[in-house]
């Protein structure tokens, strides 16, 4: 077979392999590329930072086991950066999966930072509606969440929970998500009481943020793996999502290598037509 | 049997998730009812979880327990409108779900106002940017940064790109006029631009959860499985032959197209 037709028509099942490889060989090499903090991730970090201890923040999380890939690693950053300030904080979600993969990563957490359920942080649980669920949370926290996610009263956790009344208490709001539920809290919350809001989305969700982000109407974004793993680099934990970055970088080289080669081969082909006299 | 399981549970969870996430992987090879299989065991986990989180987080604490509990009888109408939504499935009484329908209808019209007043209007105000550049400077007391050279560059981009896009978009009269038809050109560019961006965008979004899953495989199902040094290379191992197996598949004369389903 010609080589320019071969380099167009190459088997996708080859390329899969090859990505595969690509993707797999970089956690057995001790390589490590080089990663600079994006401004939006740099003003996410600031965002928390600038909190004083006991600070009440919500940590809103809308992501389910099949974006763990990138929410997992950005929550788990989230939540570290959270308890070394020692910040408190609630988890609400309007994602079923949400409460509980949040509430694992907490508990595994909390373990190293003696950080205690219902002391210094609560689980207000999965909730349904986002939009008129909003509408009454900002105006009564208590009254609208009722419960935490084993059906307690808030009443229970009067620490957690001190000074804690309508959506103008929460000192910080992040928005942990894969889908657009960052926008009703944009809509109904931050935007109407001025509550400061940072979101972590995923890499697919990056440019439709950065609209946001260039408005002001948020204050910081932590984009995808990529941002976690910047987030990762400024709190010094360089926990695995450092070694995907690696993983990341060889499978883009790989895709790009494919992208220029097949239109490299096609253009090359259609000047050979040309020349022979056949079809451009 | 029950305390096999028990003892063993880790190491069971460790070995379904390996098997689920090459049978779902098992898909890009070609259609096959080992993925089938498990895409179906998804959904109804996935949906079984959704409906037993509905009812525990939402419908126990806020309608049941208020109703029954607490002597709140009148909750029980709320079920009541509420299904008014299965009448949509008759003929004859599909009328009954247009109240509800048209009562959602009403509160989310009423919302939108909102909902362009807090998401829309901050963006339109913000596209009004500065382009000539200036030290700092208070005005009517609010302080306001000095701008550079840079950034005024950066801001008149951003202006002509924005009224480029806006004009593409301008369908009021024939493009005729030539400075109307090549800025519109212009913003057809940068939006294929900006569709570029999104698609790059979405192929890192997935490799990320590609070596989620890889990392699953090596470092938590390799690690304990076979043994912390160890495990990660038999897991690689196991893969590449893996892989030598799809490759003399695909490669092998008799073999079916690799669209053709099962």
């Amino acid at each position: 077979m010609n080589i320019l037709r071969f380099l167009q028509t190459v088997d996708r099942r080859v390329i899969y392999v090859l990505l595969m490889l690509s993707v797999t060989a970089p956690f057995f090499l001790s390589i490590r590329l080089p990663m600079r903090v994006s401004p939006a991730t740099e003003a996410f970090y600031s965002a928390i930072e600038e909190r004083q201890p006991g600070d009440f923040v919500l940590l809103a999380v809308d992501w389910e086991a099949g974006t763990r890939g990138e929410n997992g690693p950005q929550t788990e950053a989230v939540i570290t950066h959270l308890m070394r300030k020692k910040c408190r904080f609630a988890i609400l979600s309007f994602a079923p999966q949400s409460p509980k993969l949040t509430q694992d990563i907490v508990e595994r957490l909390g373990k190293e930072y003696h950080s205690v359920e219902g002391v210094d942080w609560i689980n207000w649980g999965y909730k349904v509606d986002a939009k008129n669920y909003l509408k009454g949370f900002v105006r009564d926290i208590v009254g609208v969440v009722k419960t935490n996610n084993k059906t307690e009263p808030l009443t229970k956790f009067p620490v957690v929970m001190k000074g804690i009344k309508t959506a103008s208490d929460i000192k910080l709001l992040v928005n942990i998500t894969p889908s657009s539920v960052y926008q009703t809290y944009l809509q109904f919350v931050a935007g109407p009481l001025k509550v400061p809001m940072v979101v972590a989305p995923t890499s697919v969700m990056v440019p439709e943020v950065f609209n946001y982000l260039d408005s002001k109407q948020i204050s910081g974004m932590m984009p995808g793996l990529p941002g976690a793993g910047e987030y990762e680099g400024k709190l010094g934990t360089n926990t695995k999502v450092t070694r995907f970055a690696n993983s990341a970088s060889f499978a883009h080289i790989l895709i790009i290598f494919f992208i220029i080669m097949g239109n490299v081969a096609m253009l090359l082909e259609r000047r050979q037509n040309a020349r022979l006299g056949g079809r451009a | 049997m029950t305390n096999w399981l028990i003892t063993n549970a880790d190491k069971l969870t460790l070995w379904v998730g390996a098997i689920c996430t090459i049978a779902l992987y098992s898909a890009l090879y070609k259609e096959n009812r080992f993925y089938r299989l498990f895409e179906h065991i998804f959904l109804g986990l996935a949906t079984g979880f959704l409906v037993a989180q509905t009812w525990t987080d939402v419908l126990l604490p806020k309608w049941w327990k208020p109703m029954w509990d607490e002597g709140r009888w009148y909750f029980v109408f709320i079920a009541i409108f509420g299904a008014f939504y299965y009448f949509i499935f008759s003929q004859k009484h599909s009328w009954i779900s247009r109240i509800i329908i048209g009562f959602y209808l009403g509160v989310a019209s009423g919302q939108a106002f909102q909902v362009y007043a807090n998401d829309f209007w901050p963006q339109i105000q913000a596209s009004f940017k500065p382009i000539i550049p200036h030290g700092a400077v208070t005005i009517a007391g609010k302080a306001v940064k000095a701008l550079s050279p840079a950034d005024a560059v950066n801001n008149i981009i951003f202006m002509v790109i924005v009224s480029c896009v806006m004009m593409y978009f301008f369908f009021s009269f024939e493009q005729k006029n030539p400075i109307v038809k090549s800025s519109a050109k212009l913003g057809r560019w940068m939006m294929m631009f900006t569709f570029g961006a999104i698609f790059g965008a979405t192929i890192m979004a997935r490799l990320a959860l590609l070596i989620d899953r890889i990392d699953y495989l090596l470092n938590e199902f390799g690690a304990q499985v076979f043994g912390e040094a160890s495990g990660p290379k038999i897991v690689f191992m196991m893969l590449l032959v893996l892989m030598g197996i799809v490759l003399y598949l695909a490669f092998k004369k008799d073999n079916t197209s690799p669209d053709e389903g099962t």
